[in-house]
């Protein structure tokens, strides 16, 4: 038998590790939180006093606001367009049995897998030869195909579990198809498509890789805008651009985790992840 | 329910349309144009250029190693954190914390985290100073811009991947057999490593597998944490687009880094399904 004491220790080293292991990945974004703060000119962590002027620099700038605008109606366009296609393909996908239903499902996972960089040179070169390079519906297409599998994957999940007796019970009881989806379906697919739909939101708001390939100088999203700046330069102004798509972020998370549960919401995103 | 004909119909085509416009036949437009010369002729002579030249066997040597280092590394730190959660939290309130802290980073883009890290390692960052402070080094070194700092970031921004991938197995191990493991007198660590480790392989495997493909196609984390002085391929294929306007050649790097992840991806599968561990694990 192995005496106690060392397994204590064991104990003692996992704990402390992991906890360290969870501070390390909250600390980049705190440094940035911190000095974002900061009075100096000049990137300070931790911050040397407490100031909001770099956030009221940055709401001043024109520029910013109008990249943030674009950004999120992208990330909103996009999300629906993952809404309104990844349902009725994870209904389909869940239910239906024809031939090709593997292939069909690996088509609508291919995204996650494929490397951003390449869908986006694709899309690029794609919308060049159709005349639609570097404008918002390149991106749009863009974003929305990277975003599908999110809503698709996390709609499945949620009907997986589900008895689709429940559905005929319904309408043996007098209701109708479009009765029986809206009442019984419905409720039980709503998280899946909550998460999906945040998950879309998020993934497109903070994409580079994508939209780097389609933006011009008047038409920019907040991400590469960040990105193109932080190579050249780093001041307490960038960090406080940086905090805000940080405090994003956290409200997405705390929504979802008030919506579904984090847990559950993790859970959902297992399906089938892995290339 | 079944669904009729008409309704898969109904309910697929939409979606179907959409993604084989904007990302199959995209894709074949890539594939196309690799086999294409400026001039729109037929031609291998892309491949020829990108076979021939050294200059891009190294960067794809150079964005491979650096992608084997980010997987050890996340494995490292994420599989330990993944068993504390799963093993040791016993509060469902402090997991839940658990889980928050791992999945916020994933919702904040690449180049803020980056940005924060870029910020730590500066020469009068955070870690130099604690360093210094420590005794370890007598004045602030570089720690930016080279192949580290791509390492540090790119580890930083692909753990949380690994610790979901790695959490998720964990949860669905069936506790009896552990409880058999240890019935039959193994201690707590022999039991890990007879019964936990060998049937959490697949998350081992899974979570590599994302963590790895995701750094070798990696753009952002890479131009930030380098500075532009180390170059991997995703960084190539963007100058080629972006800079150079060759997207004929661009698409052709696109296809060989692509075609190579695939083949080591393969040649990675292969060897594991080789190992008698995770043939106890998928039994």
């Amino acid at each position: 038998m192995i005496d106690r004491s060392s397994i204590g220790a064991g104990r003692f080293v996992l704990s402390a590790f992991s906890w360290l292991v969870l501070l390390y990945l909250l600390i980049p974004l705190a440094v940035i939180v911190g000095a974002s703060f900061t009075p100096s000119p000049y990137l300070r962590f931790p911050p040397d006093g407490f100031t909001l002027h770099w956030y009221g620099q940055f709401l001043k700038d024109d520029s910013y606001l109008r990249a943030i605008w674009t950004s999120g109606l992208l990330a909103v366009s996009a999300a629906a367009i993952a809404l309104l296609t990844g349902v009725p393909a994870a209904l389909v996908l869940a239910r239906a049995q024809f031939a090709g239903k593997q292939v069909l499902g690996a088509l609508f996972f291919s995204p996650l897998i494929l490397p951003a960089i390449v869908i986006g040179a694709a899309i690029l070169q794609y919308a060049s030869a159709l005349g639609f390079a570097r404008s918002f519906s390149a991106m749009l297409v863009g974003h929305a195909v990277i975003v599908i599998p999110y809503v698709v994957r996390t709609t499945l999940a949620s009907l997986i579990g589900f008895d689709a007796s429940l559905e005929e019970a319904a309408r043996d009881l007098g209701d109708s198809a479009h009765g029986a989806f809206f009442r019984v379906t419905l409720p039980i697919i709503k998280p899946g498509v909550i998460a999906g739909t945040l998950f879309a939101v998020i993934i497109s708001w903070i994409n580079v890789e994508l939209s780097m390939f389609n933006t011009t100088a008047d038409l920019m999203t907040i991400p590469v805008k960040l990105f193109n700046y932080i190579q050249y330069s780093v001041d307490p102004m960038i960090a406080a651009v940086s905090a805000g798509t940080i405090y994003v972020a956290v409200l997405v998370v705390a929504i979802l985790d008030l919506a579904v549960g984090i847990d559950r919401v993790v859970s959902m995103n297992r399906q089938r992840t892995g290339p | 329910m079944p669904i009729s004909r008409r309704w898969i119909l109904v309910l697929l085509g939409p979606p179907l349309i959409f993604l084989i416009a904007f990302f199959v036949v995209p894709f074949f437009v890539v594939v196309i144009s690799s086999l294409h010369n400026q001039q729109g002729d037929w031609t291998l002579a892309n491949y020829a250029k990108a076979i021939l030249d050294f200059y891009y066997w190294d960067t794809l040597i150079l964005t491979f190693t650096l992608s084997l280092y980010v997987t050890v590394i996340c494995l490292v730190i994420g599989y330990p954190l993944a068993y504390y959660m799963i093993y040791s939290l016993k509060s469902p309130l402090v997991r839940r914390f658990f889980y928050i802290v791992v999945v916020t980073p994933l919702f904040t883009s690449n180049i803020v985290r980056s940005f924060g890290w870029m910020v730590l390692l500066g020469r009068r960052g955070m870690v130099n100073d604690a360093l210094v402070g420590i005794g370890i080094i007598e004045r602030p070194i570089a720690l930016m811009f080279n192949e580290t700092s791509i390492i540090i970031g790119l580890s930083y921004i692909m753990t949380p991947f690994m610790v979901l991938t790695v959490s998720g197995v964990l949860q669905n191990i069936d506790r009896s057999l552990e409880e058999a493991a240890q019935d039959l007198g193994a201690g707590r660590f022999v039991t890990f490593l007879k019964v936990t480790l060998p049937l959490s392989m697949p998350g081992v495997v899974a979570g590599s597998l994302i963590v790895f493909t995701l750094s070798v196609s990696a753009y952002v984390t890479p131009s930030i944490m380098s500075g532009g002085k180390k170059i991997v391929m995703s960084m190539l294929i963007f100058q080629q687009y972006g800079s150079v306007f060759d997207f004929n050649f661009g698409a052709t790097l696109a296809v060989a880094l692509l075609v190579s992840t695939m083949l080591l991806v393969g040649v990675y599968l292969l060897l594991m399904e080789r190992t008698p561990r995770t043939k106890v694990a998928r039994a």
